[in-house]
């Protein structure tokens, strides 16, 4: 194994979110950190797309960045063909609003709403009604219908990520961002959640990144992006459990040996 | 170890404890604010008693003529000149000085009378005196000739060879100032006249007020009281110095005291306010900090050592707040005494800042900061140490319902000592005590029930926000709900100062209505003129009156004290028939001509006293006479008119200078003209004014005003402390709520629509506190009016000022959620989300 791994080439064709030449930094001079190195790369549409690397990676710097949620040093990104580098906070917000959706490893929902409510709340916060059928096949693909009225904390971990599963849905956005989507979950409703992430993206065309650091989660993608150290150095198509672990353990491996 | 973790959690949570320490220091501001001033007052008292009666061993003087009455008005016997001489030649007097006072009050040169309005206008013989010595110029030597006192001629504009206008009872006077006296403190007015002079216009030729005797130091003041004695006729007595001085002490002490409690009333609100903040202050802190104190306690702390550190915590905000807060009271008790001064009252010497007044505001500062943050305490203290190791882990909150029963209770006991106040106790400490201990209970009761009620009411308030604010309402109609028992308190801190203005603004109306009511019923004449000064509507005045084109009716009215059926009463004298017509009243029984010694009682007065016309009644007036008055009438009960009439001949006959306070006039064509007439009348005449129905109600309304303003004003420190108390709230809510509002930010709320949440939940926390304390307000404020519906018959809501009160809540919660609304809005998202 290289130590040092060369970037992939950067993917061509129909991209749903791209970062070119994307550095970003904290602090400076010496004590300068490099989150993101000159990355540049691309998450095809209607793919499942998993970021993989050790602990301070750059795997959720990178994820950050391409929601819109944190600005880059240098380089540009992408959601579709809008560059977000250069956006102020307002258009920003309205981008995350209309065309990108999130699920956060915990602390997903509103307490104060219902189920339901939590589900439409991007389209509440734009203001536009819901697309009824749209949201009642949302609402039956993660299995939620008898437990709409209930609040958060009347729900179980694994109901509460595919609440936030079927909010990031249910505004059709773009692309969807998963950040650690089952950390907190046991590994039956991680599962659950999993499995209904994929048939998002091979049933209704969804773009997915997810965040993860977990091989059985990557397994459930189409693709791997590997990080390592602020930049890309690898990735994996058609990955399984085992072979991703494989990848991971040569990553530290070198690593572990020269320390 | 406990006080380290006491001493950086103080430092850590700075702004927090400052926006409570601040409700600390406004508190005890107001208290040793309030004491502060009120020892000062008293300390500037007693060196002028101090000073005036430094020469005085002996005094002799008349007694109160009417058995009971200490009131000088009463005492019209007047002591006999030659008298001085004899006592001067008594063993032990080193000195006998005669001397004479009454009203005598400076004209400026817009012609409006100086002083006044509560210190005495004196008009004095000048006796050389040291107490009043002369600064400048010399003594008055004859007729024409006047000192002044220092700050009387400054407020006169008035300087040495000036010629000045002087009002005395009955007339004015023209003199040319010889000399300037010092001695004229706290409002009082100093005009000195020679001895005749004095005698000709406040007395008798030949008659003192009062013997001043300095002995020469052989005797006690008693042993020459005792010597001085014997000399004197029976109407007269000798009194020490001493019991002088202490007369005049008790009267002061007596206002001073009145108007202690008084504030002090107005400071407790404050502090309750303050104690309602504190203790969410510190529930929050508790709250926020679960597992750092259960660390704490998995680490080997018992749960006695978590209270402490936590109470220790309260000692020292108290303690600063204690030390900043009196700072801050002798500040404001030093701008009083700058307010006071510019307003004529001088108050001599420096700052008093008695031990007491120190003692007091730590114990007030302390007690009541520690006692709002002894429950949290407890609650910390039963923090489980697995608490630590878990983040789901919140203290267990107590059910609503052990709540709603305490509530109900305190209700219970409130209204019941407020029912029991306002049915009278006879005694009026008891009923203020009752009134005052019923109102904190039921606010009390208040801020348990609150967090029952509070979720229908906010719901019902909040119930529009979705509609119109889409999801930054429904979010902000669902907040407050989160912490029932916050939100609670925070709107009844609001509550509670709101509550006290409707209760005031509810009688106020109520007053005006009924005032108004009863001048439009009981106001019989065209118009009224009358004077507020003690020196009266002298007869010259009467006469111009008389003298205006077109006036039809004259009566002038006055009104003395005489002693009447054993007890000291007030009379009002004018022509019978003529003083009933202009009340709008006439004899119900009997018949309204007197004749010479003829009485009219009130039917109220006549029941009360079982008095039939027909009856004989012992009556003493203020010269001495005693004699046997005849009811000849009996009229309706009249708020305008006191419960005992006589006619001007009895009241001429045994009043010296009987003077009207105030004439009742009828014209043939009452309009602007005739008023205008009678003020260019009057106008030489100074402190008479004219008024008809119309000015009647606009002073009166202008009083209520005044005191409504005066109210308001005292409760303003409460409410501003509830403000912070919001601020405080919404503050820890957005903290608290760092990651929610991250992930709504997340998923594509706006600043302006964060901003707005923030804002929308402030302002339905304090239309909570208002709707509370206008409700309350207004079951105050009526109950108080059907209680002494004798006074205030008509009740009339204000429903203005409730308007204005809803929408000041409203802007209370704007205001209060500024700066967290913008904190919020600019929240960094990312952190937002990555904070644990």
């Amino acid at each position: 194994m290289p130590h040092t791994a060369t970037q992939p080439p950067a993917p061509t064709g129909d991209l749903a979110a791209r970062v070119l030449h994307v550095t970003k930094s904290y602090g400076s001079g010496d004590a300068e950190v490099r989150a993101l190195d000159d990355v540049t790369t691309g998450v095809p549409r209607g793919r499942f797309t998993a970021v993989m690397g050790p602990s301070g990676s750059g795997k959720s710097t990178l994820m950050h960045c391409m929601a819109g949620l944190d600005s880059v040093t240098s380089g540009q990104v992408f959601i579709g063909d809008t560059d977000l580098t250069g956006l102020d906070d307002k258009r920003l917000t309205r981008l995350r609003r209309d065309k990108i959706g999130f699920v956060f490893q915990a602390f997903n929902l509103v307490p104060t709403l219902t189920a339901l409510e939590n589900i439409t709340l991007p389209l509440d916060i734009a203001g536009r009604k819901p697309d009824k059928e749209w949201l009642d096949r949302v609402i039956d693909t993660v299995g939620l219908r008898p437990r709409l009225k209930h609040r958060p904390s009347e729900l179980s971990g694994g109901q509460q990520q595919r609440v936030a599963c079927a909010r990031a849905l249910v505004s059709r956005p773009e692309i969807i961002f998963a950040d650690e989507p089952t950390g907190n979950l046991d590994s039956r409703s991680g599962a659950e959640v999993l499995s209904f992430l994929r048939s998002s993206v091979r049933e209704m065309g969804q773009t997915i990144v997810m965040v993860t650091h977990d091989p059985a989660a990557a397994a459930y993608s189409d693709e791997v992006i590997f990080l390592q150290d602020g930049k890309i150095v690898g990735t994996m198509p058609e990955p399984t459990a085992d072979k991703v672990l494989e990848r991971m353990k040569g990553f530290e491996l070198p690593e572990v040996v020269t320390r | 170890m406990m006080t380290k973790v006491t001493l950086r959690n103080l430092a850590a949570h700075k702004i927090r404890l400052v926006l409570t320490a601040l409700s600390v220091i406004l508190g005890v501001a107001f208290v040793s604010g309030t004491l502060i001033f009120t020892d000062t007052a008293n300390k500037s008292f007693d060196t002028l008693f101090t000073d005036l009666y430094a020469n005085t061993d002996v005094a002799v003087r008349a007694k109160p003529a009417i058995e009971g009455s200490d009131d000088d008005a009463v005492t019209a016997i007047a002591i006999s000149e030659d008298l001085k001489e004899r006592v001067a030649a008594v063993p032990g007097v080193k000195e006998a000085r005669g001397e004479v006072n009454g009203f005598a009050a400076l004209i400026n040169k817009d012609g409006d009378l100086i002083g006044g309005g509560g210190p005495p206008q004196l008009g004095l013989a000048w006796n050389g005196d040291q107490a009043t010595p002369l600064i400048e110029g010399k003594a008055p030597a004859k007729a024409g000739e006047v000192a002044l006192g220092e700050r009387t001629a400054e407020l006169a504009e008035a300087k040495i060879g000036d010629q000045v206008r002087i009002a005395v009872r009955g007339g004015q006077e023209t003199a040319t100032v010889t000399g300037i006296a010092s001695g004229d403190d706290l409002g009082v007015t100093f005009v000195f006249f020679d001895l005749a002079t004095a005698q000709k216009l406040l007395l008798k030729p030949g008659q003192l007020s009062l013997i001043v005797i300095q002995g020469d130091g052989s005797a006690s003041q008693q042993d020459l009281a005792a010597r001085v004695a014997p000399l004197l006729p029976a109407e007269l007595e000798a009194v020490t110095g001493d019991k002088l001085s202490e007369e005049t002490r008790s009267d002061v002490d007596g206002a001073l005291s009145v108007l202690r409690n008084f504030l002090l009333a107005f400071a407790i609100v404050s502090i309750v306010v303050g104690s309602f903040n504190i203790f969410n202050t510190f529930s929050m802190l508790i709250g926020q900090r679960t597992r750092e104190l259960a660390l704490l306690r998995a680490v080997g702390a018992s749960r006695r050592q978590v209270t402490t550190a936590v109470l220790g915590e309260a000692v020292a905000v108290g303690v600063i707040g204690s030390t900043l807060g009196l700072l801050v009271g002798a500040g404001i008790a030093a701008l009083l005494k700058v307010v006071f001064a510019a307003q004529g009252l001088e108050l001599g010497g420096d700052l008093a800042i008695t031990p007491a007044a120190v003692i007091m505001s730590y114990t007030v500062g302390v007690l009541v900061t520690c006692a709002a943050a002894y429950f949290p305490a407890r609650r910390a203290a039963k923090i489980p140490p697995v608490a630590a190791m878990r983040d789901d882990v919140s203290i267990p909150q107590r059910s609503l319902r052990l709540r709603t029963i305490i509530g109900t209770v305190l209700a219970a006991l409130g209204v019941a000592a407020l029912a029991l106040g306002l049915s009278g106790t006879g005694s009026t400490a008891a009923t203020f005590s009752l009134l005052g201990i019923g109102v904190l209970l039921v606010w009390l009761a208040a801020a348990f029930l609150a967090a029952v009620l509070g979720k229908p009411v906010v719901k019902v308030l909040a119930a529009w926000y979705p509609k119109v604010f889409g999801v930054s309402g429904k979010l902000a109609r669902e907040n407050p709900q989160r912490n029932p028992r916050r939100t609670a308190v925070t709107a009844v801190a609001l509550m509670i100062g709101l509550s006290l203005v409707t209760t005031v603004n509810v009688i106020a109306s109520s007053a005006r209505a009924s005032v108004n009511d009863l001048i439009d019923r009981q106001f019989g004449a065209h118009y009224n003129v009358f004077t507020m000064s003690p020196g009266g509507v002298e007869p010259a005045a009467v006469d111009a009156v008389r003298a205006v084109p077109g006036i039809t009716k004259v009566v002038p009215i006055g009104y003395e004290q005489f002693s009447f059926n054993g007890e000291n009463q007030s009379y009002a004298s004018g022509e019978p028939a003529d003083l009933l017509a202009v009340s709008n009243a006439s004899v119900s029984d009997g018949t309204a001509t007197t004749g010479p010694d003829g009485v009219l009682l009130s039917e109220g007065y006549a029941k009360d006293n079982k008095l039939k016309v027909g009856a004989a009644v012992p009556a003493v007036f203020a010269d001495g006479t005693r004699t046997q008055l005849k009811v000849t009438g009996i009229f309706p009960d009249s708020e305008v008119l006191p419960s005992i009439i006589l006619s001007p001949d009895l009241w001429h006959a045994h009043t010296d200078k009987a003077l009207a306070r105030e004439i009742a006039v009828n014209a043939a064509d009452p309009g602007p003209q005739t008023k205008q007439a009678l003020e260019d009348a009057l106008k030489p005449y100074p402190g008479v004014d004219v008024m008809d129905q119309a000015d009647l109600k606009e002073m009166v309304s202008g009083q209520l005003d005044g005191f409504l303003v005066f109210f308001t004003f005292m409760l303003a420190l409460s409410i501003v402390i509830a403000v912070f108390g919001v601020i405080n709230t919404i503050t820890l809510s957005v903290t608290e709520r760092t990651r929610e509002l991250g992930l709504l930010r997340a998923v594509g709320l706006s600043r302006r629509q964060t901003r707005r949440m923030i804002r929308l939940e402030s302002v339905v926390i304090a239309l909570f506190g208002g709707i509370l304390g206008i409700g309350l307000g207004l079951a105050f404020g009526i109950a108080i009016q059907q209680a002494i519906k004798d006074d205030i018959a008509i009740l009339s809501l204000p429903y203005g000022f409730i308007v204005a009160c809803v929408v000041f809540s409203a802007l209370v919660g704007i205001f209060a959620s500024l700066a967290p609304a913008w904190r919020a809005g600019r929240m960094d998202v990312l952190k937002a989300i990555a904070t644990e």
